[in-house]
């Protein structure tokens, strides 16, 4: 029964990972309807900048936590005003396309930037909790706890940010149709960059967790966003609670699945559940037809 | 001294600074005095950037000392180095050519790259020149011996991944013996990661674990890298066995094991490889590391003779730089310059003549470096390990073990007894 609840905390823990992970990347996709190839490295950015913060510079932990959030935010704001904005303006410009590509350059340049600043060589989280307490059978350890709660959390804001706000109405509005929104007055720029900022700050939250989990690399975020990718289309592109039920899913039927099987066939496994939605349900588990008239 | 009374001195004892710079000063002929370029592919980033930095480190030192006593024949070394990233045969052979097309190196020295299949051998047959490399892998000597023609330029200056295995359980049965630790039950658990070196050792170790009185209880392969260890755990949990031996050698990986192992530890020895020699592995784990032991082939020991590149190490490079791995480099870099020198000159890529005349001083030297000696089997070209390939510590790397029994300071040399400085002790979760 011990095994059992071994194998449970783990594939919570993973599952939170790739549920705060998958909601930054589904945000963008169901906003703007593009795929941020950027992603993963301002999950990365997040976890240097905490770093930086607290180890480079000596500052208080909160406000590691803080500049993780606002650099994460302030890349996401980057990133639109130096590329999405721009392919925007061009009118015979393939959108989608346009931004997933550059998104892939600004993604290789932040890598290489934070290589080049950081170096190459792992290093150690200062964010980490040690210890562990027991829950009946249950043995958490505290650092996957608090990544729980945290990825609750995180996933509880950008749900009410959408459900009870006008902003919310607004990327609502925007990911629905963005001409007719326009038309009925959403500044629909604005509602890009919003997004942009929300899931940037998201990524840096997530960067923060999920280097306190492992440790610092310049390719820290490159595994979580394939995940991302993974859960995003077995959720379904655009679905935000489809994106969260099936990274806890997916996650905790990995956790099963290394353990009955081994560890090795944990990532095949995740692949394998991308090939059967896409043939059974093209647009995902919980994602809509998407209808298109000649 | 005259380069033919060295030649003839080297199966004595190894060449060292006072050695090149005899040469140097005895060389009549032309002294250009233009650099001499050496290159090195290594992971400068990606998962091995630990590694591949300490190599780097490792190389500038050398180059540093052999230039000061005067280079290779008047002409100083100068290093290139080109990053390998993730590694693989596809981006270890294109870094390799681009140092020979770029810069002309005449040599390569690098560190290890993983999944590269002995590409390094081919680009150096292809373009006459000579590789020396740490991949610890014994497809090296296969790879040499099925031609050995093409393939004479190729050294790996340490010893097969193989000897990890019958090392490994030699050293269990040593602890046993002397009344060291008391095991719980005759069981190990085997922990691989899904690379051909990891699954060369967990393999040797499972095939002679019957021999040396061990069975196997669980064999696992986990993906690489990783460092979600809880399914892997759940299951060592289910049936504790007396030695958890972890292949897999990251060394930021294996610091989340003893993280994670440690939330519910069971009563069994932590042995893993390589990884735990790194810096980044104590920063990592922390207190948690305190108990693991771990073995190398090749590694800078901590004995007098290795005092003084220890103290340069670290003055040049750091406190918590490890001079264990980037004396791999170091020695590596020191055995081409005294081989080149004896040899008569570098030479340059396709000039097959003089690069056979330095593959074949290095092929017969026996070098005292910093991990011990080095002296390359004549026909795989590899370097043996002492002792379980060779009885006789003058001709072979020890295989050491050592013990981290406090995370802020260096692990312990704990074995073979020849060269151990401290005693086992028994983990904090055992004890």
């Amino acid at each position: 029964m011990n095994t059992f609840y071994a194998v449970l905390v783990s594939g919570l823990t993973v599952g939170a990972l790739y549920a705060i992970a998958s909601i930054g990347l589904s945000l963008v996709w169901g906003a703007l309807g593009v795929l941020n190839m950027a992603h993963g490295a301002m999950l990365t950015l997040g976890g240097y900048v905490a770093y930086g913060v607290i180890t480079g510079l000596g500052l208080p932990v909160p406000l590691g936590i803080f500049a993780s959030v606002a650099f994460g935010a302030l890349a996401g704001g980057l990133i639109y005003v130096l590329i999405v904005r721009n392919v925007l303006r061009q009118a015979k410009a393939d959108f989608e396309a346009n931004v997933m590509i550059a998104t892939v350059g600004a993604a290789i340049a932040l890598e290489n930037g934070i290589l080049l600043v950081f170096g190459g060589q792992p290093l150690r989280q200062p964010v980490t909790v040690s210890g562990s307490f027991e829950l009946g059978p249950l043995i958490v350890p505290w650092q996957n706890f608090i990544i729980m709660v945290a990825a609750v959390l995180a996933m509880a804001v950008i749900a009410s940010l959408l459900n009870y706000t006008r902003m919310g109405r607004a990327i609502r509005a925007t990911a629905q149709n963005r001409d007719a929104a326009r038309l009925m007055g959403v500044a629909a720029d604005r509602v890009y960059l919003i997004v942009l900022m929300l899931s940037g700050a998201v990524a840096g939250i997530c960067g923060l967790l999920l280097s306190a989990m492992v440790q610092l690399s310049p390719s820290l975020g490159n595994d979580p966003m394939l995940k991302a990718f993974i859960m995003c289309v077995v959720a379904g592109l655009g679905s935000l609670p489809g994106a969260v039920l099936v990274s806890f899913g997916l996650a905790l039927l990995e956790a099963w699945v290394q353990y009955q099987f081994g560890a090795r066939w944990g990532f095949p496994l995740l692949l394998c559940a991308v090939v059967v939605v896409l043939i059974w349900r093209p647009s995902g588990l919980l994602g809509k037809t998407e209808v298109r008239r000649m | 001294m005259k380069r033919r009374q060295l030649l003839t001195g080297l199966g004595a004892g190894g060449l060292g600074a006072a050695a090149l710079s005899a040469l140097n000063a005895g060389a009549a002929h032309a002294q250009t005095g233009d650099p001499i370029p050496i290159g090195a592919a290594l992971p400068m980033s990606g998962p091995s950037a630990g590694d591949g930095i300490e190599f780097k480190n490792g190389l500038d030192l050398a180059a540093a000392e052999i230039n000061a006593a005067g280079g290779i024949l008047g002409r100083p070394v100068e290093i290139h180095i080109e990053d390998t990233r993730e590694m693989g045969a596809d981006l270890v052979g294109q870094a390799m050519q681009r140092l020979i097309d770029r810069y002309n190196t005449p040599a390569i020295v690098n560190g290890y790259n993983l999944g590269a299949n002995m590409v390094e051998l081919d680009v150096a047959a292809d373009n006459d020149v000579i590789v020396l490399h740490n991949n610890t892998q014994i497809a090296h000597q296969e790879r040499v011996k099925s031609d050995p023609e093409r393939y004479y330029g190729g050294f790996q200056t340490d010893p097969a991944e193989y000897w990890y295995g019958p090392g490994c359980l030699n050293f269990l049965n040593e602890l046993v013996d002397a009344g060291q630790w008391k095991p719980a039950n005759r069981k190990i658990a085997i922990v691989a990661s899904a690379v051909e070196y990891s699954i060369v050792i967990g393999n040797a170790i499972r095939d002679k674990a019957a021999e040396f009185g061990w069975e196997v209880s669980v064999y696992e392969t986990v993906p690489f890298p990783t460092n979600q260890w809880g399914p892997v755990l759940a299951k060592l949990r289910e049936d504790p066995p007396a030695a958890i031996l972890v292949t897999h050698f990251l060394a930021q990986d294996l610091a989340q094991f003893m993280t994670q192992f440690l939330t519910q530890p069971t009563p069994s020895l932590i042995y893993m490889q390589y990884g735990p020699s790194l810096p980044v592995f104590r920063e990592i784990g922390g207190e948690a590391i305190n108990g693991v032991i771990y073995s190398t082939v090749i590694g800078g020991l901590p004995d007098a003779f290795a005092a003084k590149y220890r103290e340069d190490y670290r003055a040049n490079f750091g406190d918590t730089a490890s001079w264990l791995t980037g004396s791999q480099t170091y020695d590596a870099l020191w055995m081409y310059a005294t081989a080149a020198a004896v040899a008569g000159g570098p030479g340059e890529p396709f000039n097959g003549e003089q690069a056979r005349k330095v593959a074949g001083v290095l092929k017969g030297m026996v070098h005292r470096g910093m991990s011990g000696s080095f002296r390359f089997d004549p026909e795989g070209l590899v370097a043996y390990s002492y002792p379980t390939e060779t009885k006789d510590p003058s001709l072979g790397l020890p295989h050491q073990f050592l013990q981290h029994q406090d995370y802020r300071t260096d692990p312990k040399l704990i074995g073979p007894q020849l060269y151990a400085d401290s005693q086992f002790m028994l983990p904090p979760w055992l004890s």
